[in-house]
């Protein structure tokens, strides 16, 4: 291929008012000296500093492969296809999702067509928050509930109009989602671009990378159909083949509820560190090089979807242990 | 490592052009091949001549056909352009910040889509009729004719016909999103590339599906060859050729594999109907030509160059060749060893 580099993809999510438009505004304004391509919808605005906005409609499509959960952002193959036809090199591309949309074909277009997944990569998945209203977002809008369960960085916005209890609480609420997420607590999304954008954050290094900040669960929450997540550790070495025919059912028959999953495990008789991570029913893995020296050999998953304590991943997981 | 391979016959008698954006479209009316590029340039390709640069978008051009008089293109910056052969670029529509994404052209009638929506200008009235989908048109094809036209998009076809003063249409349904779209040449059959890394089409007359699948990839091109006819299609390691003479056309039967890439992707694919063959090229830039018929070998045309193969185009007399990759590479070469060499005026 000509082009060895993937141009990153940004995807930005968040409920309306949230400030995604404030973010995208300063993306578009600011004298970053980068050149983006804008994938909105009915913006209107003109890009200054060289970016192209392109205007798309949200089209999702399922897949005619058998795999049930399977949709894709039709729009967004199309029109990455054509950026990449383009003469100049963009230096990344971020893709607004309106309001209400649900984050999984978004990320899923990057896993199942070959063209997007040559010429781009999925960056990261930005969720926009607002501090003062996300709490009762979270309980009345699922849409809301999933973003921030996507989200690799939650950029929590308007913290400048909510005092630092309730900041504390909305914090703890959004960990309790996504242990995973990067949080940027800002007022008028005046956080550094370069926190944003280029993060590679769904590399199969950078799982390596973030240590998740886990809360203790209490399992308070009022609904059976809340997002939350569930991590499990294992200090005995797993048996592949085991976690394979384990791993492949619980996607299968539950990748619908479980909406993102990352882990890196310690096979019995492999040298390597083995990583991977998912999105609804679609995996990505490999092995990833040796554990580091004087670093404990151990597994560790992480699930994030709806119902997920409810689902014996625990029992499944621990009965992939090499005997 | 290309330093060691020998230049095939055709390599030593072409001639190249390194351009600044990937070719992205080609066509030919007569003797002269069109190439559209990245940058929104188009060039005109004649026998004896240097390449003619036409400004035409300031984007991508992204898709582009002819009738025997123009060309018609589609680009990024939302317009829909007719190009004369003498270079004249006259704006039909412009839809602003939405792209043209498909074009098509007859004699009688031209054709664009821009998001949802089909603009269909007959050669008699200079006011477009709007036909409406419920998604993204991914492609658009007139019947040989130049009556109907087959509009692809999610979950199926719509094929159109005017009737009086209004359209009337038919809709063939199958799960899944539709681009590219062609009429078979005796216009009995509709077949589509799917984004499910398969062909599909229909039987006009009864609706009977075909489903061509098992393709390793997405399918990105095809092209009617010979008399059988055969639907020769890109997205596997050699040229798929479907057969669509007896009364069920494929239906049942398994395609003729030729020019085998050797594990390489085939992207392009381009019709030598008088010889029965197919020019197929490669994602690593080599390009080979076939006959249809597996005992025969290919012909090495042009050597690897790691850069995926993006159009390949005839003049209508055979007598030139033009290959154009996604680096912006053009080669242009008499197609027939023994014919004269270009000479500039």
């Amino acid at each position: 291929m000509l082009n060895s580099t993937q141009v990153p993809v940004t995807v930005l999510t968040g409920f309306l008012g949230a400030g995604k438009t404030t973010l995208l505004n300063r993306i578009l304004t600011e004298r970053h000296g980068k050149k983006y391509a804008v994938i909105v919808n009915e913006f209107g605005e003109e890009g200054i500093d060289n970016d192209l906005v392109v205007d798309a409609d949200e089209e999702v499509f399922e897949m005619n492969n058998g795999c049930i959960c399977c949709t894709v952002r039709g729009d967004l193959i199309r029109i990455l296809s054509g950026l990449m036809k383009r003469a100049d090199q963009l230096d990344a591309i971020i893709v607004e999702t309106t309001g209400l949309a649900d984050p999984a074909p978004v990320a899923q277009t990057f896993f199942v067509d070959q063209d997007v997944a040559d010429r781009t990569k999925l960056d990261a998945i930005v969720t926009v928050a607002d501090a003062v209203h996300l709490e009762g977002q979270l309980g009345e809008h699922h849409e809301a509930e999933e973003q921030v369960a996507f989200a690799d960085v939650v950029l929590l916005n308007k913290t400048d109009l909510i005092e630092g209890h309730s900041l504390g609480l909305i914090e703890n609420r959004i960990r309790k989602i996504n242990p995973y997420a990067k949080i940027i607590k800002t007022a008028h999304c005046a956080a550094p671009l370069d926190e944003i954008v280029g993060l590679n954050a769904f590399s199969l290094e950078r799982v390596l990378e973030v240590e998740p900040d886990f809360l203790e669960s209490d399992h308070d929450h009022d609904h059976d159909d809340d997002i939350t997540s569930v991590s499990y550790v294992s200090d005995t070495p797993l048996d592949l083949e085991k976690f394979q025919a384990w791993f492949g059912k619980v996607l299968q028959t539950k990748g619908q509820d479980i909406l993102r999953s990352k882990g890196i495990l310690d096979f019995d008789g492999q040298d390597d560190r083995y990583v991977f991570q998912g999105v609804h029913m679609l995996m990505d893995g490999s092995p990833m090089g040796p554990w580091p020296e004087g670093k404990k050999r151990n597994s560790r998953v992480v699930f994030i979807g709806r119902g997920v304590e409810n689902m014996g991943l625990k029992e499944g997981f621990e009965s992939c242990r090499a005997l | 490592m290309s330093g060691t391979i020998n230049k095939t016959e055709l390599e030593r008698r072409a001639i190249n052009y390194d351009f600044a954006a990937p070719v992205t479209s080609t066509a030919s009316i007569a003797e002269t091949i069109v190439v559209g590029f990245g940058d929104g340039s188009v060039r005109f390709f004649q026998a004896g001549h240097e390449p003619r640069l036409i400004q035409a978008h300031e984007g991508v051009v992204l898709c582009m056909a002819v009738n025997q008089s123009y060309i018609f293109t589609g680009g990024d910056d939302g317009k829909f352009l007719r190009i004369s052969l003498s270079g004249d670029v006259e704006e039909i529509a412009n839809f602003g910040s939405r792209w043209v994404d498909c074009v098509a052209a007859t004699s009688e009638a031209y054709a664009c889509s821009s998001d949802r929506a089909t603009h269909v200008w007959s050669r008699k009235g200079s006011k477009a009729s709007v036909l409406e989908h419920n998604s993204t048109v991914g492609g658009l094809a007139f019947d040989s004719k130049g009556k109907r036209l087959a509009v692809a998009h999610y979950g199926g076809v719509t094929v159109w016909e005017p009737n009086d003063r209004r359209w009337k249409s038919k809709k063939l349904i199958w799960k899944g999103f539709h681009s590219s779209v062609t009429f078979s040449p005796d216009d009995k059959y509709i077949i589509t590339i799917m984004q499910e890394n398969a062909l599909h089409g229909w039987r006009i007359r009864d609706k009977a599906d075909l489903a061509m699948a098992g393709y390793p990839a997405k399918i990105k091109s095809f092209d009617w060859v010979g008399e059988t006819p055969y639907l020769a299609t890109s997205g596997a390691d050699a040229a798929i050729c479907w057969p669509f003479d007896r009364k069920d056309g494929p239906l049942g039967r398994a395609p003729v594999c030729v020019a085998d890439g050797e594990k390489q992707l085939s992207t392009y694919v381009c019709s030598l109907s008088q010889e029965n063959a197919v020019f197929a090229g490669f994602k690593n830039g080599e390009v080979l030509l076939a006959e249809i018929d597996e005992s025969k070998d290919s012909i090495v045309l042009k050597n690897a160059t790691n850069r995926e193969i993006t159009a390949i185009s005839l003049t209508k007399s055979l007598s030139h060749i033009l290959i154009g990759d996604e680096g912006g590479h053009v080669l242009w070469a008499a197609l027939w060893a023994g014919a004269l060499n270009d000479q500039f005026i």
